[in-house]
C-alpha cells in the first residue's frame, strides 16, 4: 500500500523562505515530505539585501537567488504570484486563490511590509516605497519624468533609498521626524557626524520635521506641509519609516500576535497553532523582532532541525537527537550609506549606568564610542561613523564575551598595523554563523581559495564584508602549516608579477638578464630562467617601456607567439589576424583581404570580436602575408599577445533606431587609443548604442553602454570558461571622463594584476572589490591618477605596428626561414592539408559535418549552421 | 652516422632556437653561449608537430630545457626527457664546431 507522504507548505518565497528549503533540501527532507511553497511575489526568491543593485543594471538578473527549475529539480513545488488569504489551524488548511490546500506541517515566512505613515496625500501619484523589484520598478518608472525626490525617514532603508534616487539623477532630500539621521543605531554624535557627510554629497537632511499633509505643489508635483509650518516641494516620495511584520494571516485565524505585531515564536520557531511555525522578519521572539537577514537564517536553520526532529521520533528507529534552539541574535551591522561608512554592534545606544569611552576626530572625520558594562570591564556595544576598519576587532571582543585585556581607551586607536588577533570561536562571518575555527578547519583540508571557502562555509557569501577577514584566516593558516601564501611566479623568483613590476619600475630594469641577476632566487650565470618568468618580464617592460618587443633584449623572452608575431596553431602553422577596429571595414579591404587570403590558401574565419582570422599560414609566408596586408591599409590585430583584442560594437545611432550616441565612432577610437597596450591577460572592450546592448558589453573586461546623458561603464566582465557579468562602475559619463577612467583602470590593472590574471578575477581579488576600484580611480585614494594616465598617454604616443617595423628589419625577417639551411631541406609539404566546406583543415583534423543537425532542415540549413556558430563551437 | 655541417657558427642566435635540416630530419638548435650548443629533435613528440625549435629555453636546477610552444611540456636538452611524462622523449644530436662552422651527427 502506498502511504502518502505528509504534506510541508510554506508560505512566502522571500529570503528566509527560500532558506528554509535550501536547508531542508540539504537535509534531505525533500523526499520524506511532499513540499510546496507559496510567494505572493511573481519572482522566485531574491536577495532583498542587495536589492539596490537593481538599479545598477536594471533588471533583477544578478540578485536571484534561484529559478523555478531550482525548485523543480529538488521535487519542491513553487506557486508564484499566489496569495495565501487564510489558514483554517483547526481543519489544517489553508485557502489559495478560492481553493483549499491541506497541511500536515505549516512554516510561516511572509516577512514584513513597509509601514505609510497616515498622512493626508500618502496615496499621491509617485509615493512609493522600497521593499521588493516591483517597487524599484516604479521608482526607476517615476525618476524618468521627476526632478526631485523626498525620502520620508533617516533611518537605515531610508538613506539606502535616497542613495538610489540620488544615483538616479533627481534633487535628493531625507526629511526624518526624529532629531537625528539612523536612530535605531547611533546615538546623537554619530548621527550628526553623519548627517554633515551626507549634505557634503549634495543631498537636503530636514531633521525633526513631521510631515501633516501631501498636497499639490506649485513648483514641483507634491508639497509637503511640515507641521511646524515649513514645507519642501519634491516630484515624487518613497516612503521608509519603518517596517512592520506581515502578519495578517496568522492574526485572522486566531494565532498568537504580539502587543505590537508579529507572530509570537518559542524557542523551537512554533507558533501557538498546532505543527505551525514562524521564521525570519514575521516572527516575534521574546518580544523582539529581527529586521536583519542572519537571525532569519537561523531560525529557518532551527525549524528544519525540529522537523527532521519529529520525523526521527515518529519513524521510531533511532534515538531523538538534540533539535537545535533559537538562542537570539547579534543586531551588530556594518554598512556603507551613500559612500558613509557607519557601523554599530550590540547595544550601541548606550544604556543606564553603562560606561564609555568616545573619540570623535572633526578633522578626518571619524567618530566612535564604545559602551562598556558598569564595572568598565566588559565590551557591551559600539558606534563607528567615518572609520570602520576595528569592526570585526571589536565585534569578536563583544562577541566573546571576555574581560578586556587593555584599558578600553586603547579601543579607540587600533593599531593597523598589528595583525587582528582572533579567537578561534569567534564569529568571523555574521550572515552565516562562520566563526575562525570553521574557516581553519576548511583550510587545513586543503582548500586554499577564497572561492573554496565560500563555497563550502559560506563565508563571505552573505553582505560580503568579511571577505578581508576570511582571506587574512586563510594566510595565516597556510603559512602557520608552512605552505607558501602564493607568491612566486616561479622557481626562480620568490615574488608576484606585482612586486616584479614595481621592482622593474623603481629600480629602472628592461632587461631580463639585469632582473634576474639582482632578484632571483638561486644565481646562475646563463640567467635563463623560464616559460613563465621571461613572457612575464617582456610584458613588463613592454608596458612600462612599450618598446618594439622583438628588438634583439627581448626577443629571446617572448612567447612562441609573440616571438613570430602570430598565434601558433595546433599543425604548426600560423593565424593571421589583421585590425579591423569596431568591426567597421571598407568593401575594398574586404576583398583585398579575400584575395590575400585565396592566394596563400588561408582559411578563414569571422571571430566573436568582429574581425577575420586566417589560418594555415606557414611559417616562412608570414612576412609576405604581412606585407601584402600592409600595402592594403592593415595593421596587426596583436592577437597573438597578452594585449587588448578588440572593441565590439553594434551600429549605434549611425544607422539603428533605437541607438542613443554613436557607438561605433567610439568603439573605433578606443580601439585605437589602447591598441598594443601589453597587459597581464588579454582585454577584450566592447560599446553598445543603447540599453539593448547589442555589442554584449557587460561581457567584456571593459563595456560602455550609451544612455541619453552619455556613457555607462561596466568594468570586469567576462565571457569564456568562467562567465561574469561586469559590473556598473559609473554612470552617464562624458568621452573625456570615460576616457580617463579607462586610462586609469587599464594602467592599475596592468600594474597589479598577478600573471594571466583576467580582469574579472583581478576585481575579486581585490579587497574591497568595486567601491575599492572605485575608490582608487575615481576619488583618486592612492593619489596615482595622474601618474596611470600619464603612463597611459606614453604607451599610445609609441604605438607602432610591430609588422610595419619588423618588416624593415632584416635580422628580423631571417627568423622566418623554417630551417637555417634552407638548401638542404625539403620543399614544403603540402599534403598536410583536407579540403572541406571548400576551405583547408589540417590533415589530422576530424572535420565534423554534424549530418544530424542538418539533417531534415536541408532548406533551412543556413538556421543549422547560425545556431552552430552561436554555441561557438569553433572560437 | 656521418657529421653534418648545418651553417656557421655566427649565423646562430643567442639564447634561442632554430630548425635545420639534417639528414633527413628536422632538429632544432640552440646557442648558449659558453655554456655550449644544443641539438635535439624538432619535433615534439607529444603532438608529432615540428616545432620545439620555436620554444623557450629554460634552466630548472642547472639543467637546461626548452619547453614545447603547443603545451609547454620541458624536454632536457642533454637527455631528452620529458619532465611532465615519462613516457616521452627526444633523440639528442651531437654537435662540433670546426673552423667557424657547425656539425651534427646521431650519436651511434
Ligand atoms: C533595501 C533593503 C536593504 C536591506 N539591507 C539589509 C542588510 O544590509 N542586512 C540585512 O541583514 N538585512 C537587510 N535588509 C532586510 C532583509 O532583506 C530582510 O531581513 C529579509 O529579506 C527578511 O526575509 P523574510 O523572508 O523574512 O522576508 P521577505 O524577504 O520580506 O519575504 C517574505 C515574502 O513572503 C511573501 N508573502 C507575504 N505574505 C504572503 C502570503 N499571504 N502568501 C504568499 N506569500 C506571502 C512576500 O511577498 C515576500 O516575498 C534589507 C531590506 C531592504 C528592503
Ligand atoms: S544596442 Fe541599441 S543602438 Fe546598438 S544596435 Fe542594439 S538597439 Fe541599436
Ligand atoms: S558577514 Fe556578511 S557575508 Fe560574511
Amino acid at each position: 500500500m502506498k502511504v502518502d507522504k505528509p504534506k510541508l507548505v510554506i508560505v512566502g518565497n522571500g529570503m528566509v523562505g527560500h532558506h528554509f528549503v535550501e536547508q531542508l533540501c540539504e537535509q534531505q527532507l525533500n523526499r520524506h515530505y511532499d513540499v510546496t511553497v507559496f510567494g505572493s511575489e511573481s519572482l522566485p526568491a531574491y536577495d532583498r539585501v542587495q536589492l539596490s543593485k537593481y538599479f545598477e543594471s536594471s533588471s533583477a538578473d544578478s540578485l536571484m537567488l534561484a529559478t523555478e527549475t531550482d525548485y523543480a529539480a529538488q521535487g519542491v513545488g513553487l506557486q508564484l504570484g499566489q496569495q495565501v488569504s487564510n489558514i483554517d489551524q483547526h481543519n489544517k488548511q489553508l485557502t489559495v486563490n478560492g481553493e483549499t490546500v491541506f497541511y500536515d506541517t505549516l512554516v510561516l515566512a511572509t516577512g514584513s511590509f513597509p509601514f505609510v505613515p497616515p498622512i493626508k496625500g500618502n496615496d499621491r501619484r509617485d509615493c512609493l516605497v522600497y521593499r521588493t523589484i516591483d517597487d524599484l520598478e516604479a521608482i526607476e518608472q517615476a525618476a524618468t519624468t521627476a526632478k526631485s525626490g523626498v525620502v520620508i525617514g533617516g533611518g537605515l532603508l531610508g538613506l539606502e533609498a535616497a542613495n538610489a534616487l540620488s544615483a538616479l539623477g533627481l534633487d535628493t532630500h531625507v526629511v526624518e521626524f526624529a532629531p537625528q539621521l539612523m536612530s535605531v543605531q547611533l546615538n546623537d554624535r554619530g548621527g550628526e557626524l553623519l548627517k554633515q557627510k551626507i549634505e557634503a554629497l549634495g543631498l537636503g537632511v530636514h531633521l525633526s520635521k513631521a510631515t501633516q499633509e501631501i498636497i499639490d505643489g506649485e513648483r514641483a508635483q507634491h508639497r509637503l506641509n511640515f507641521s511646524d509650518g515649513s514645507f519642501l516641494e519634491t516630484d515624487m516620495i518613497v516612503f521608509s519609516a519603518g517596517i512592520r511584520p506581515q502578519d495578517a494571516l496568522a492574526r485572522e485565524c486566531g494565532i498568537s500576535i504580539g502587543e505590537r505585531g508579529g507572530i509570537v515564536i518559542d524557542d523551537c520557531c512554533l507558533t501557538s497553532a498546532k505543527d505551525v511555525y514562524a521564521i525570519g522578519e514575521c516572527a516575534l521572539w521574546q518580544q523582539q523582532i529581527f529586521g536583519l537577514v542572519a537571525p532569519g537564517y537561523q531560525m529557518a536553520k532551527v525549524a528544519v532541525s525540529q522537523i527532521a526532529k519529529q520525523l526521527l521520533d515518529n519513524s521510531l528507529v533511532s534515538p531523538a537527537t538534540e533539535a537545535l534552539r533559537f538562542t537570539g541574535a547579534d543586531m551588530s551591522t556594518k554598512l556603507k550609506l551613500l559612500g558613509v561608512d557607519v557601523a554599530s554592534i550590540g547595544e550601541s545606544r548606550g544604556f543606564e549606568h553603562a560606561q564609555y569611552v568616545e573619540l570623535s576626530d572633526v578633522q578626518a572625520g571619524v567618530y566612535k564610542k564604545l559602551w562598556l558594562d558598569e564595572t568598565g570591564e566588559y565590551l557591551r556595544g559600539a558606534v563607528l561613523v567615518g572609520n570602520v576598519d576595528d569592526y570585526s576587532h571589536l565585534l569578536s571582543q563583544y562577541l566573546s564575551g571576555e574581560a578586556l585585556e587593555d584599558p578600553a581607551v586603547t579601543l579607540l586607536m587600533v593599531d593597523d598595523s598589528a595583525p587582528l588577533v582572533l579567537k578561534d570561536n569567534a564569529i568571523v562571518c555574521s550572515c552565516h554563523q562562520v566563526t575562525k575555527a570553521d574557516i581553519v578547519e576548511q583550510v587545513i583540508a586543503g582548500k586554499h581559495q577564497l572561492a573554496e571557502i565560500k563555497s563550502c562555509t559560506k563565508a563571505a557569501s552573505g553582505c560580503g564584508g568579511c571577505a578581508a577577514v576570511v582571506q587574512q584566516i586563510i594566510d595565516e593558516t597556510m603559512q602557520a602549516q608552512g605552505l607558501e601564501t602564493e607568491s612566486g611566479i616561479c622557481c626562480h623568483f620568490d615574488y608576484d608579477r606585482q612586486a616584479l613590476f614595481h621592482l622593474c619600475q623603481v629600480e629602472n630594469i628592461s632587461d631580463f638578464e639585469q632582473l634576474y641577476q639582482l632578484h632571483a632566487k638561486d644565481a646562475s650565470k646563463l640567467a635563463l630562467g623560464c616559460d613563465i618568468c621571461k613572457p612575464v618580464a617582456a610584458s613588463i617592460f613592454a608596458t612600462l617601456e612599450n618598446e618594439y618587443v622583438l628588438n634583439e633584449k627581448h626577443v629571446a623572452l617572448q612567447d612562441s607567439n609573440d616571438a613570430y608575431l602570430g598565434n601558433l596553431q595546433k599543425d604548426g602553422s600560423y593565424s593571421v589576424v589583421p585590425r579591423v577596429a569596431g568591426g567597421e571595414i571598407t568593401p575594398d579591404k574586404l576583398i583585398a583581404m579575400g584575395q590575400i587570403a585565396k592566394r596563400y590558401d588561408l582559411y578563414t574565419k569571422i571571430t566573436g570580436g568582429q574581425r577575420i582570422d586566417m589560418f594555415g599560414a606557414a611559417l616562412s609566408d608570414l612576412p609576405a602575408i604581412w606585407s601584402e596586408l600592409i600595402a592594403e591599409g592593415f595593421e596587426t590585430g596583436h592577437a597573438y599577445g597578452k594585449s587588448l583584442r578588440t572593441v565590439k560594437s553594434c551600429v549605434g545611432n549611425t544607422w539603428c533606431r533605437y541607438g542613443v550616441q554613436d557607438s561605433l565612432g567610439l568603439a573605433i577610437a578606443l580601439e585605437n587609443r589602447y591598441k598594443g597596450l601589453r597587459s597581464p591577460h588579454k582585454i577584450k572592450f566592447a560599446v553598445s548604442g543603447c540599453t539593448r546592448e547589442c555589442a554584449e558589453a557587460q561581457s567584456k573586461d571593459i563595456g560602455v553602454i550609451a544612455t541619453e546623458k552619455g556613457w555607462n561603464l561596466f568594468v570586469c566582465g567576462n565571457g569564456g570558461m568562467r562567465p561574469r557579468h561586469g559590473d556598473l562602475f559609473a554612470t552617464d559619463l562624458s568621452t573625456e571622463q570615460l576616457v580617463s577612467y579607462i586610462d586609469r583602470i587599464l594602467m592599475f590593472y596592468t600594474k597589479t594584476a598577478a600573471r594571466l590574471q583576467r580582469t574579472s578575477v583581478w576585481l575579486e581579488s581585490l579587497v574591497g572589490g568595486l567601491e575599492y576600484l572605485q575608490s582608487v580611480i575615481v576619488d583618486d585614494s592612492l593619489g596615482l591618477g595622474a601618474e596611470l594616465e600619464s603612463q597611459m598617454s606614453k604607451i599610445v604616443a609609441s604605438y607602432q605596428c610591430e609588422w610595419k617595423t619588423s618588416l624593415q628589419d632584416d635580422v628580423f625577417l631571417q627568423r622566418f626561414n623554417e630551417f637555417i639551411n634552407p638548401n638542404d631541406a625539403p620543399l614544403r609539404d603540402e599534403t598536410q592539408y583536407q579540403y572541406q566546406r571548400a576551405q583547408k583543415f589540417p590533415m589530422s583534423s576530424e572535420v565534423q559535418t554534424f549530418g544530424a543537425v542538418t539533417h531534415g532542415l536541408s532548406k533551412t540549413g543556413d538556421i543549422a549552421i547560425t545556431q552552430l556558430d552561436e554555441e561557438e563551437v569553433l572560437v | 652516422m656521418n657529421w653534418i655541417t648545418i651553417c656557421d657558427e655566427q649565423a646562430l642566435p643567442a639564447k634561442r632556437g632554430i630548425a635545420a635540416w639534417v639528414a633527413g630530419k628536422a632538429v632544432a638548435v640552440f646557442h648558449l653561449g659558453d655554456a655550449g650548443i644544443y641539438a635535439i629533435d624538432n619535433i615534439d613528440p607529444a603532438t608529432g608537430v615540428s616545432v620545439l625549435s620555436r620554444g623557450l629555453l629554460c634552466e630548472f636546477d642547472n639543467e637546461l630545457y626548452v619547453a614545447s610552444p603547443l603545451h609547454k611540456q620541458h624536454y632536457s636538452l642533454t637527455t631528452g626527457r620529458c619532465l611532465e611524462n615519462e613516457a616521452l622523449s627526444i633523440d639528442i644530436y651531437e654537435i662540433k664546431r670546426q673552423s667557424g662552422k657547425i656539425l651534427a651527427r646521431l650519436p651511434a
